[in-house]
């Protein structure tokens, strides 16, 4: 079941603390509701066009706002800034640490807004704080799967209980591809809109092996079998092999599972006895590594059975020098 | 389908042991089952599933089962959770 988030307390906001913020005004407005995964920089709002300046979310202040306010006459300058901060704005952050003027802060201040100056400049401040906000409002989602880094490609294997997810992990962790999450992934989407997943942090670096227990990955094989999230490429389904079912036999089924509206390449792999599932799922990997940049070989061998080989006499006609005769 | 609202009794909540029971137990069962906490869903038959949860004594879960022997599963795991999981006497 996909989770919308609620909104936040502006000063609860995660990553706040590595936006260099170095001083803040009315502060004790801090726990003003953010509730808009988009930043917004006011712009024309100050001249006085409010249309599109949106409650709950956070307005950034850089060196244009700042300059326009500067430039307006004192009576000029308050109208705007009050017509402005009446819409109950969540909070401001000044950019290049902009010192905000007292009659700004103190506008503010009337509609409980408070004023954050950070660091940053304006372009790094506005993609980092949209990158934290876009994980926290994030539609999420946990999926039963161990997701893997095989070759640079997320892939997630999925399957019942007990059909060997875990253990074909640990054999993929053994060849040197890194875990990410085992059994339970948590994926959200992210401002490109790409499928992220990562661990719960209950249970990051743990696998569980059936005889052996709960493994911490990371102390039995280091820092470079894990890793701590993933775009997902692939889902490889893990199913029984049944003699009754289809399974692909060119390699040219195109298959996709949904996850939160986006559609993910899928394979069924049939667990059988005597299939190495590991090797099995490396080659998988390549192939759609090579199937994303056009190569199909099933294509290849579409085309008509090549002839068989000519008759004796005819090879003889187009022998270099058989012209001699 | 079914679903059962089970309150959490034993002391130390769903932590690893007590986790590790219930997908024993869990895993005796073919129907499909799952644990519904604060909107989360997971596979009973989940070890890491479970643990991800971080439910604790005196919280209420849902289980849900479907499948054939989902009334049994039900019971057994619902009586689990009423002996505390065998761990206080």
């Amino acid at each position: 079941m996909p989770k919308e988030a609620k909104g936040i307390q502006l000063g609860q906001l995660p990553g706040l603390s590595q936006l260099k913020i170095i001083r803040v005004f009315n502060e004790k407005w801090l726990d003003n509701q953010v509730n808009h995964p988009r930043p917004q920089r006011p712009g024309l709002g100050l001249t006085g066009y409010l249309n599109h300046i949106q409650e709950g979310r956070i307005q950034i202040f850089g060196r244009t706002e700042a300059g326009y306010l500067r430039s307006l006459k004192d009576a000029e300058r308050g109208r705007c800034l009050k017509n402005y901060f009446a819409l109950k704005l969540p909070g401001i952050i000044v950019s290049e640490s902009i010192t905000p003027e007292p009659d700004w802060i103190a506008a503010a201040g009337r509609y409980a807004t408070p004023i954050l100056v950070s660091e940053l400049h304006t372009a790094p401040l506005i993609s980092r704080l949209s990158a934290f906000l876009y994980q926290y409002f994030a539609r999420k989602i946990k999926m039963n799967g161990v997701l893997m880094d095989i070759m640079g490609q997320g892939v997630l294997l999925t399957g019942a209980s007990g059909i060997g997810k875990s253990e074909t992990a640990l054999e993929l962790v053994n060849k040197g591809y890194q875990l990410i999450a085992d059994d339970v992934t948590e994926f959200y989407l992210d401002s490109n809109d790409d499928l992220v997943g990562r661990a719960n942090e209950i249970i990051k670096n743990l696998m569980e092996v059936r005889g052996l227990g709960i493994i911490n990955i990371h102390d039995i094989f280091g820092s470079a079998a894990v890793l701590d999230e993933k775009t997902l490429d692939l889902v490889i389904n893990l199913e029984k092999w049944d003699p009754k079912k289809k399974y692909d036999r060119l390699g040219e089924d195109n298959l996709y599972f949904k996850i939160l509206g986006l559609e993910v390449p899928l394979i069924n792999l049939p667990v059988g006895p005597g299939r190495n599932l590991s090797t099995i799922i490396e080659v998988a990997v390549r192939n759609f590594v090579a199937k994303k940049s056009g190569r199909k070989t099933y294509l290849e061998l579409r085309s008509a059975p090549a002839p068989s080989l000519p008759a004796a006499n005819e090879t003889a006609a187009t022998e270099p020098g058989s012209e001699v005769s | 389908m079914i679903e059962k609202k089970q309150q959490i009794t034993n002391k130390l909540g769903l932590h690893a042991r007590a986790a590790a029971k219930l997908s024993h137990l869990a895993n005796m069962f073919s129907a499909d089952i799952y644990l519904i906490y604060n909107d989360d869903k997971v596979n009973a038959k989940s070890l890491l599933g479970i643990l991800t949860l971080a439910a604790s004594v005196g919280n209420e879960i849902t289980l849900q089962a479907a499948g054939s022997d989902e009334q049994e599963a039900i019971r057994a795991i619902g009586e689990l959770f009423d002996r505390k999981f065998d761990e206080e006497s």
